[in-house]
């Protein structure tokens, strides 16, 4: 026994019988399902449904019209009062109409508050993440970019 | 739900050991507090301790009230294992007052009243290290007086540091 | 002549941080050596100050929610948790049965999150590289609940004053039991790694030593405290959200070493399972928000309410003066108190253990600063 021990651990040295067994390990990480390094920007990363990245102002998609109604619950909300609400009142219709909006994205924390604020869900968070600008003024976001959401640069692979 | 008095052994205990020095035994929500005299808290500190087994302090915090002439509450919020049980110690004092410390009882009020001192400017008597802790050494005022605004602290850094007015 | 001495040599202060990788952030420690030999620490705390209870007193009680978030960033659900339970208790409301088991699910994945980066940070510090990777890929799967639950993975903001704001997503109840059945195997696999470990025990074996009078002394709680050997943990002590319901253990320590308090973390995360298997088990139905008026304006009066943060007791102490702003919010918070303990646990010590030291107190400085 001790003999037969002893030949086989002579046998595991010279063969290099650890060094496969571990260099095993090494390689059958390689394996894709192992893979956990996601290659962005080739490979989108998956974004959870509720993710509350970038703010968008929505639109009736049939009459492009914003369905924002004015009412300033969103700005009231904000912890940071990074919202700016301006309307007008229409003198035909009685109702106040959207003017500007302006949302300054470098003081967002992304908590959520305005979402959950506005009655009509007209401004909501976005599963778009990437917020990158050039400038600090590229943070403060108009009602046009608001609608449009964020258009970052596409690289080719 | 309003205060109601707070009685009970402990509180009858208290009551003979100091009297007059207490003023206000109550319960609010089910939390039961004291308030005291200034000079009388190091004593009921002392005596809670080691009498009562109230062996941990959880916490020393102060509010202040600028219009009231004893303008600073100081809290002390200690804990029994032995009981599981809370109770909070108040007591008023006006702007100057130096409290004592507390360090000798339970050396955790160390930090805390550190703390208080950089926030509210309440400095305590006999507290070995009684200097700024959160804030840098050079700092002028004390953030968490009523007196204090953030939008003027703002606008006073960025004048200073940007050159420029505040946006806030 | 100071006789303990042992190299003769004159005093040496040596400055540690701010910028120090084992510090865990912005920590500054000065340290006063003998040799090898620390013969006295002062900590510089601070850098990180944000003013966290100045912003409440000028925000309304549901803007000031998320910037609890912000204090104990790894563990940020056990910090909404305890703020939302505070502002409940001073407005008398109730949270629905539902709310409370899931806030209890999501308050025991963070901890298990906080106690993970925890684990791997400590042994990236004494050494062993392995566990950090390990430790790092369990967390994500965590923060993956988190993101398709609340939307974000960090600081999330999960809880609102009187509930929930988002009712458990489809695959929720699934997802968590995945997670569960695939930790729990997992735990066995860093016990594997570090408990027999010779290098490990040696360098955490009596180590950063506090009995349980010093812990009491020093107002130290949390695993530090259970680690000294005292069955004490404000879930049992005065449950909250429900936690009478579940089952489990306190787990406790003998000496109250760094060692020990890595056995009694290894042991709560397993007790985590325990309870998040057992509240998904329970999972009740119905409302998940309670009658929260659409203003919040609590009557005049103050509460102190604590809970069983990560790293140990976390209070708020909120004093309301009728309007809709918190008159004074003070966070009693875990980290800042227990490193107080850092110089008594340093003293005597080597320098290379004031690392380990450092790193079992399990501080974050977002909640020391604030």
């Amino acid at each position: 026994m001790k003999q037969g021990g002893a030949l086989r651990r002579f046998l595991r040295k010279v063969l290099f019988i650890d060094l496969i067994e571990g260099l095993w390990v090494t390689f059958r990480y390689q394996q894709p399902k192992y893979i956990y390094t996601e290659q962005y920007p080739a490979e989108r990363p998956k974004i959870a449904e509720r993710y509350r990245g970038a703010p968008r102002l929505n639109t009736n998609p049939e009459t492009g019209e914003t369905l924002c109604i004015a009412c300033n619950l969103c700005a009231l909300a904000c912890p940071e009062n990074l919202i700016v609400v301006d309307s007008e009142r229409d003198e035909k219709t009685r109702r106040k109409v959207l003017t500007t909006f302006t949302y300054d994205t470098s003081r967002c924390m992304f908590c959520g508050l305005c979402e959950d604020a506005c009655p009509v869900d007209a401004l909501e968070l976005t599963q778009d993440f990437e917020l990158a600008s050039y400038s600090r003024e590229g943070a403060i976001w108009d009602r046009q970019m608001l609608e449009e959401g964020p258009r970052p640069t596409k690289y080719a692979y | 739900m309003a205060v109601t008095p707070w009685e009970d052994e402990l509180t009858r205990q208290l009551q003979e050991k100091f009297g007059e020095q207490i003023l206000e035994f109550s319960s609010y929500l089910g939390q039961n507090f004291l308030v005291a005299r200034p000079e009388a808290v190091i004593p009921i500190l002392e005596y809670l301790k080691a009498e009562a087994q109230f062996d941990y302090l959880v916490d020393v915090t102060a509010v202040d009230y600028p219009e009231r002439p004893e303008r600073f509450e100081l809290v002390y919020i200690l804990y029994s294992f032995e009981r599981n049980q809370r109770i909070r110690i108040k007591t008023r004092i006006p702007e100057g007052f130096r409290p004592a410390t507390a360090v000798p009882v339970y050396p955790t009020a160390n930090w805390l009243e550190r703390e208080v001192f950089d926030m509210f400017g309440i400095e305590f008597q006999g507290h070995p290290d009684m200097r700024r802790i959160l804030l840098p050494e050079d700092w002028t005022g004390h953030p968490l007086r009523k007196d204090v605004s953030i939008l003027d602290m703002d606008q006073r850094w960025v004048r200073q540091h940007l050159g420029i007015e505040s946006g806030q | 002549m100071p006789d303990s001495t042992f190299l003769d040599a004159t005093e040496l202060v040596l400055n540690m941080g701010p910028q120090h990788p084992s510090t865990h952030g912005v920590l500054r420690v000065i340290l006063k050596l003998d040799g090898e030999k620390v013969i006295g620490t002062e900590c510089v705390i601070g850098y990180l100050h944000r003013g966290i209870e100045k912003i409440a007193e000028n925000r309304t009680y549901a803007q000031f929610a998320p910037y609890v978030d912000r204090m104990d960033y790894v563990a940020a659900v056990s910090n909404g948790l305890g703020y939302c339970l505070a502002v409940e208790k001073l407005l008398g409301v109730e949270v629905p049965p539902r709310a409370q088991a899931v806030r209890v699910i999501l308050t025991e994945l963070n901890r298990i999150a906080s106690h993970l980066i925890w684990l791997g940070t400590h042994a990236l510090d004494v050494g062993a590289i392995t566990p950090l990777f390990y430790c790092m890929r369990e967390r994500e799967e965590i923060l993956n609940i988190f993101e398709k639950y609340c939307g974000a993975r960090l600081t999330t903001h999960a809880f609102r004053i009187g509930g929930l704001q988002y009712e458990t997503y489809d695959t929720f109840e699934q997802d968590v039991r995945a997670f569960c059945d695939m930790f729990l195997p997992k735990v066995d696999e860093y016990e594997e790694l570090l408990t027999g470990n010779r290098i490990w025990i040696g360098r955490l074996r009596n180590v950063g030593i506090l009995t349980a009078e010093e812990c009491k002394a020093y107002g130290v709680t949390g695993p530090l405290l259970r680690a000294a050997g005292v069955k004490w943990d404000l879930r049992k002590a005065q449950p909250y959200s429900g936690y009478e319901q579940y089952d489990f253990e306190i787990p406790t320590g003998t000496i109250g070493d760094s060692y020990d308090r890595y056995l009694v973390r290894i042991q709560e995360m397993r007790q985590s399972v325990r309870i998040i298997r057992q509240a998904l088990d329970g999972l009740p139905g119905g409302p998940i928000m309670g009658k929260v008026p659409k203003v919040i304006k609590p009557p005049v009066g103050e509460v102190y309410v604590s809970i069983e943060a990560p790293k140990g007791e976390l209070g708020y102490y909120i004093v309301s003066d009728g309007s809709t702003q918190p008159y004074r919010v003070r966070v009693r918070p875990p980290s800042f108190v227990n490193l107080q303990a850092l110089d008594k646990m340093c003293r005597g010590a080597l320098v290379a253990d004031v690392v380990v030291v450092i790193g079992t107190i399990d501080i974050v400085l977002g909640e020391v600063d604030r």
